[in-house]
Order: C-alpha cells, then sequence, then structure tokens
C-alpha cells in the first residue's frame, strides 16, 4: 500500500472544469479516487446517469476528466470513460474486465488495465438494483463506487430508496402533518455481501485516509468490490456553505450511515461510531443543519438546543430508533465472514 | 501493481475521438488464439438459429457471446454454449446475463472497450424491446461491432404469440441500427458472416441487425454449406480493418456524453451520415462475397419473381434499414400499381407501404400503390390469400374501388 502523502500528491483524473455544484461531495470523492488510480495502471471509468455525469461530461465544454500534464504517451496514465444508461455502470464495467481479461489471456493485452463504475444511489439500488446485483454475483473484478446523496438529484431531488426516514425529498413531500419520506432505507450494505461481493465499505472522503486505503484495498481486490460512499449534497439536503465534511462526519458518527468496512472470509468492523448511543452525537446534531428536516427539529432561541418541532415528538423518537437499529445492524454484519 | 516487462513497443496516433495506442492490442494474438470450426467447406444439416450460431464462432474477432435466451432466438446461445464448453482451453467465452437489457448495456461496454472485436447476441420480440434504451445508445454509438441478431417473433405480448412475423424488427427501425433480413439457412448464415464488415466498415460504423423469421426459419432443417474458417477470415479481413478511433483499452477516450441542442445536430448529421454510407458499401460487401464463395452475397433485394409469366412480378425487400428507396423506385418505376403485403401489425397501412409509397412518390406518374397485410404472427400466406391479394391489386387497376390495408388469412379478407 502507498504511504497517504505519496497517494494524496498523485495527479488525480478528475480534473478542474466539472459544473458539481461547488461543496458536493461527489467531487471530493471523484478527486481522491482519481488520485488512488493513479498507480501506474490504466484505468477505466464507467458512469450512469447522474449529477456526477451530467457535471463532468459535457461535449465540448466540460469534460473534466482525464490526466492533465501526464504525457499523453505514457499508456499507463491513459484515462478512458465510458457513460451509458442511467442503470448500467455496472454491467458496463463487468464487460470491460471481461474484453480486458480475454485479451490478456491470449497475450493480445500485456499491460493492466483497473475498471471502477460510478452510479449515484438512484441509479445502483432503484432501476439498478438488478444489474448491480447480478454484477456482484458474477464476482466481476472490478470497484463499484455508489455516491449515495440519498436522492434522485439529477433530476430534482426526488425519493430514492436509500432516503434518511422522514427526510423531506421532492416526491415525499413534508406537507401539512405528512412528515416526508415514510419509508424505511434499502438495506444496501447487507445486499452486496449477499450477493457475493469480496469487499464491501460505506465510507466517505470526510474520513480521508480511511477512504483512499479503502479505495486502494478495493483495487486490489479478486472479486467484487463495493464503495457506498455517504455524499452530503449541498442543494438537496439545503446546508450552509462550508458543512459538507462536518456533515459527512456527523451523519456517519451519529449512526445514520456508519462508516463500515468488511472484508468476505475476514469480517468487517463499523468504525467511528460506537455501539452505544450515548457515546454518539444526537441525531439532532446532524438533522439541524439540513432544510430537509426542517419539518422535524428546530434549534431553540433561548438554549441553542436541538429539539423536535411540537407535534413531531413521535416522528424524531422512530427516527432515532430506526437509526439505533441501523448501528446494531452493521455491526452484526460486521461479525459475519 | 507493476506493468510486466513488454515486448510491444507502443504508436500513439492523436484522433479526433482522443489518443490511440496502436498495438496496445495486439489482435494476431486474438486470431492466432482461434480454433478452427471447419477448414474445409462441408454441408451439414442446420436450422437458423445453428446456422447463425456457426457463423458467429468461426470469426476470429467474435470471442465473448453475451446472451439471454428467448423463445425463438434461445438455440443460437445453446448452441454457442454447447461450443465453447466443448473447448474449455479455448479463448471465446459466454456471458449469461440477467436480463436482455444487461447483454446490450454489456455489449455497449465491451464494444467500445475493443472496437475490433465482434460481439454478437440473439434474441426475439420482447427481448429485444427489452434492450431497446441501450439498442438507441448503441445505435449512435459508431460501434459497428455490435451485431444483434433478431429473430423474428410478434411483438407483444398481449396476446403472446411465439411464430415469427417481423414487428419486433419493425418496430426498432429509429434505433440506428443496419437491418437486413434474410430468408433460409444458407442466407441467414452468409448475412451474419458479411454484416460486421458492412457495420465496422470506416464509413459506416453503425451496429447491425440481421433479422430471420422465427420458427419457419429459426427451427426447421435444411442443407447448409458452411465455409472453411480460414476462408471466412480472408473475407472478413478485406472488410474489417483496425478501427480508426480508440476504445476504451486502446485509447484516452470518452463515451456517451452530454451535449446540448447546439452540437446535437451535428451527432445525427454524422449518424445519419454514416447509415447513409450503407448504400454505397453494401453492394460492394455482396459482390465480393459472390465472387469468393459462389453464393449471391447482401443486396437490397432477395432474388425473387413470380412463379407464372404473366403482368405480376414480385421484389422482395431484404434491406430495411436504411431503406434503399433509390433501388425501390427503379424496381418499381415502370409498374401500373404495386400491392404491399405487410407482415408485421402497424396501426396505418403497414411500415413497408409507407417506405415503399415514399420511394415513389416523386416519380411523374407513379404507380398506385395498394397495401395488404398477410402472415401476421407468422401465419402461412396460403395460394388463395395470394389470390385474394392479387385480386385486390387487379381490380384497382380496372378502376373499382376497393379497400386498402385489409388483413388477408386462408384466402379471405378480414
Ligand atoms: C430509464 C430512465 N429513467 C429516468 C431517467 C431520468 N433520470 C436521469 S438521472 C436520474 C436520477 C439519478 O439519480 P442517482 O442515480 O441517485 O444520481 P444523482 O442524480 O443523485 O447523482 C433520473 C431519474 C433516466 N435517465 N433514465
Ligand atoms: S445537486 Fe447535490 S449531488 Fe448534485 S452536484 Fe449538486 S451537491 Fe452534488
Amino acid at each position: 500500500m502507498s504511504s497517504y502523502k505519496e497517494t494524496a500528491t498523485r495527479e488525480s483524473c478528475f480534473q478542474p472544469g466539472s459544473t458539481l455544484c461547488p461543496g458536493c461531495m461527489e467531487s471530493v470523492a471523484f478527486q481522491n479516487i482519481g488520485r488512488v488510480t493513479d498507480n501506474g495502471v490504466k484505468t477505466i471509468f464507467t458512469i450512469g446517469t447522474s449529477c456526477g455525469e451530467v457535471s463532468t461530461l459535457a461535449f465540448p465544454d466540460v469534460v473534466a476528466w482525464g490526466r492533465g500534464n501526464a504525457p499523453p504517451e505514457a499508456f499507463e496514465k491513459s484515462f478512458s470513460i465510458i457513460h451509458n444508461v442511467f442503470e448500467s455502470a455496472p454491467t458496463l464495467a463487468e464487460s470491460i474486465r471481461d474484453v480486458a481479461d480475454v485479451l490478456t489471456s491470449c497475450g493480445a493485452l500485456q499491460r493492466p488495465v483497473q475498471v471502477l463504475s460510478f452510479s449515484g444511489d438512484g441509479g445502483a439500488i432503484a432501476i439498478g438494483l438488478r444489474p448491480l446485483l447480478h454484477t456482484i454475483h458474477r464476482r466481476t473484478r472490478i470497484t463499484i463506487t455508489v455516491l449515495v446523496n440519498e436522492f434522485f438529484a439529477n433530476t430534482g431531488f426526488q425519493y430514492s430508496p436509500a432516503a434518511t426516514p422522514f427526510s423531506d425529498t421532492s416526491t415525499t413531500p413534508a406537507v401539512g402533518p405528512t412528515p416526508g419520506n415514510l419509508n424505511m432505507p434499502l438495506d444496501y450494505v447487507h445486499l452486496a455481501i449477499a450477493a457475493g461481493a469480496d469487499l464491501v465499505a460505506q465510507i466517505s472522503p470526510a474520513h480521508g485516509k480511511l477512504f483512499m486505503k479503502t479505495v486502494e484495498k478495493s483495487l486490489e481486490c479478486q472479486g467484487t468490490a463495493v464503495l457506498f460512499v455517504p455524499a452530503p449534497c449541498i442543494s438537496g439536503w439545503k446546508y450552509d456553505d462550508g458543512r459538507t465534511v462536518e456533515l459527512a462526519l456527523l451523519g456517519a458518527r451519529c449512526g445514520i450511515f456508519p462508516t463500515f468496512i468488511w472484508e468476505r472470509g475476514q469480517g468487517g468492523a463499523v468504525k467511528d461510531c460506537p455501539l452505544e448511543a450515548s457515546e454518539r452525537p444526537r441525531i439532532e446534531e446532524f438533522l439541524a443543519p439540513q432544510r430537509r428536516f426542517a419539518h422535524l427539529v428546530e434549534t431553540r432561541k433561548d438554549t441553542g438546543e436541538v429539539v423536535a418541532r411540537p407535534g413531531r415528538e413521535q416522528t424524531l423518537e422512530k427516527l432515532r430508533a430506526w437509526t439505533e437499529s441501523n448501528v446494531e445492524r452493521l455491526y452484526a454484519l460486521a461479525k459475519l465472514k | 501493481m507493476t506493468t510486466p516487462e513488454l515486448t510491444v513497443p507502443l504508436l500513439r496516433i492523436q484522433t479526433r475521438s482522443g489518443e490511440r495506442y496502436d498495438s496496445a492490442i495486439d489482435l494476431e494474438r486474438v486470431r492466432a488464439a482461434h480454433r478452427p470450426l471447419h477448414t474445409a467447406r462441408t454441408e451439414v444439416t442446420a436450422d437458423g438459429n445453428t446456422a447463425a450460431a456457426i457463423a458467429t464462432l468461426q470469426m476470429w474477432r467474435a470471442v465473448i457471446y453475451p446472451g439471454f435466451p428467448i423463445t425463438p432466438s434461445t438455440k443460437w446461445i445453446e448452441t454457442v454454449a454447447a461450443h465453447v464448453a466443448a473447448q474449455p482451453d479455448g479463448i471465446k467465452r459466454v456471458k449469461l446475463l440477467e436480463a436482455e437489457h444487461a447483454v446490450a448495456d454489456y455489449m455497449a461496454g465491451a464494444a467500445a472497450a475493443c472496437r475490433d472485436l465482434v460481439f454478437p447476441t440473439a434474441t426475439s420480440s420482447v427481448g429485444l424491446d427489452h434492450m431497446t434504451e441501450t439498442t438507441r445508445s448503441l445505435g449512435a454509438s459508431g460501434l459497428g461491432n455490435v451485431m444483434i441478431i433478431d429473430v423474428y417473433r410478434a411483438t407483444a405480448n398481449y396476446p403472446l404469440c411465439i411464430e415469427g412475423d417481423p414487428s419486433d424488427t419493425l418496430a426498432h427501425r429509429d434505433d440506428g441500427f443496419i437491418q437486413i433480413a434474410a430468408r433460409g439457412k444458407q442466407q441467414i448464415y452468409d448475412t451474419v458472416l458479411q454484416a460486421p464488415c458492412l457495420g465496422m466498415h470506416p464509413d459506416v460504423m453503425t451496429p447491425t441487425m440481421p433479422g430471420y423469421y422465427g420458427i419457419k426459419d429459426s427451427h426447421r432443417n435444411a442443407r447448409l454449406t458452411v465455409e472453411a474458417d480460414s476462408a471466412i477470415h480472408a473475407f472478413q479481413d478485406r472488410w474489417i480493418r483496425p478501427c480508426p478511433l480508440p476504445g476504451l483499452i486502446n485509447g484516452d477516450t470518452a463515451f456517451g456524453n452530454c451535449v446540448t441542442s447546439r452540437f446535437f445536430q451535428g451527432f445525427k448529421l454524422e449518424q445519419k451520415r454514416r447509415m447513409e454510407k450503407v448504400f454505397e458499401v453494401l453492394p460492394a460487401i455482396g459482390g465480393d462475397f459472390e465472387r469468393t464463395f459462389g453464393r449471391p452475397g447482401l443486396a437490397f433485394f432477395d432474388a425473387a419473381g413470380w412463379p407464372e409469366s404473366g403482368g405480376v412480378d414480385l421484389a422482395v425487400v431484404s434491406m430495411l434499414t436504411p431503406f434503399p428507396s433509390a433501388a425501390v423506385r427503379e424496381k418499381l418505376r415502370r409498374a401500373r400499381a404495386v400491392l404491399v403485403v405487410n407482415q408485421a401489425h402497424h396501426m396505418g397501412r403497414g411500415h413497408l407501404t409507407l417506405d415503399v409509397a415514399d420511394a415513389l412518390g416523386n416519380l411523374p406518374s407513379a404507380p398506385r400503390v395498394l397495401s395488404a397485410f398477410a402472415g401476421l404472427g407468422g401465419a402461412d400466406v396460403s395460394e388463395s390469400t395470394w389470390e385474394a391479394m392479387l385480386d385486390v391489386g387487379r381490380r384497382a387497376l380496372a378502376g373499382e374501388d376497393v379497400a386498402d390495408g385489409r388483413i388477408y388469412h386462408e384466402g379471405a379478407a378480414l
């Protein structure tokens, strides 16, 4: 494994010019994954229709990809990317991996190739759950990255099956007595393990070093590695500038999306999120800065304390109970081998 | 990871789609790894699906066969799978995906990964429909190395009918594929062999969709002349040259970008221009095929004629997309009336009728175009049905007011 310092100074394949919102966690993820992949191996990305795609692959103005300063003759620094439809990124990656493997098997390709797929949570676990699980099931040697902003952001922040309970989305609006999204999120971490992934992680770039190491590990994985990357979305979660990393850390620490790393045969661990609720930050700290939860909590002017809005007490307790079960679930999953 | 010691130096070429690293993929190694299926011209008995499977197995450029079963195309993937299983140390692989949608996505990634290999699959009816989201991407992609063999079957499932009419392929006229209809086992085999030559031609670069009738052609046996793999390779190598544009593996490139409407025009213009080149390239490939193998090659029409001499003639269009309007106009310009027999459901006068009428529209004295539907759902078109349809033509010529666009079956107008 490379040292963090060495990895951090590599040339990312994510280049300036994207139109992702300033403060979008996806750009931080792209930047860092882009650096890890500058490892002397030719890199191919596949990407589904999503914010990450429309904001980086607009011809001819914004193609924010490629290792800009690398000499063009350096094949190992060359970079290719393909977008097809919304749900197709894992299948595309699988096909590229297969072609490279067949070519390698007969000696036609002598240089190694690494393949990573990128989808939003909508592309991966709503419309694309079937291709996601089947590509994992076929034990494809790729890294599947799912950028989980809990919405269909690209089309205007509609509900996705990863949405936190009771969040306000444009299709599960918090209107009148209805407290936003009433569905419990799909257990995608467990699904990825059950489908046969060799490495499954839930980790955001806010956990910088661990994030880089996990990506690096995923590239060495001999089966399918699946990285769910919680990605605070400044426009959809509706928080103030400068709080992206803070919210990613808070969300992980309070138990909404705990950092989790698991490897087949070895089991896993929940990081930076104690099992004991009293040792974790209160969920209110995570909820209060985001206007998608403004119908749920408010900050008392006199004490500065974040409390349930009148009439929402039970809903907030339900969310707390779900968070508790979410943490317990991941601790239980960590024991799986 | 470290780069192993390399034996092939890289040649870098700049293209309008990014860098291309020539010799990053040594295609000669792929060719050398091919195990011939036939070393000499051979006579076999085969059904249509087997004929198509043999053709795809004989190509050295086809190394991965993605597929998903659907009647009546299933035997294509079964035949390929049996062959691949019998040669576990060969490089060819079957790729069983979870659905046709995934097959199409897979082909998009694979064909973009290496633009010099051919990626074939076979499907039918709702299977083709299930691919649609991506067939439209593929049609515009420039990936002429994708081949979807469509075994005609009625679409859709209400009511479900597994017999073959071409309503599936005709529902996909605008997906962007070159659509060629084949009849009989020999023509199926020959068409599949020529299709990648056309699709991968540098002026065309458009995916192909050869098709044939489900059940009648897919399932019934007939004698088939199979060529030696080496002869096929020599023929295909004359037409298929290394792709001038980079692929994902041998390039530094991007596929599937977004564009604003300003640039969309240019992409569509290029797509259309490439498709129009088929009119020039197809006859050249067909002619070379005939000279090489002594059988008719790709053509706009299937050789056909009316059994009895008299005032009636029969023309069978085998080139569905792009529609050979100029050739149709030329062929029919002296006709007094044209009866177009459509075999697929259409809410209007029939897909083929509209194209034929359009082709003849500009003639100074255009023949009258009449429309009929027959053989829907793969039904036999009996002699009495032909008679009933012809009767309409005769009466129209005699100046009678006749009903247009009727469905004919067993000699009756329904
Ligand atoms: C088949 C299909 N249905 C709907 C859409 C519209 N669409 C494009 S992107 C998108 C949402 C993407 O959501 P996600 O994958 O979570 O990525 P994000 O936009 O949040 O980055 C939708 C619904 C589409 N492109 N294709
Ligand atoms: S809408 Fe959200 S996910 Fe999309 S670019 Fe903006 S911050 Fe990122």
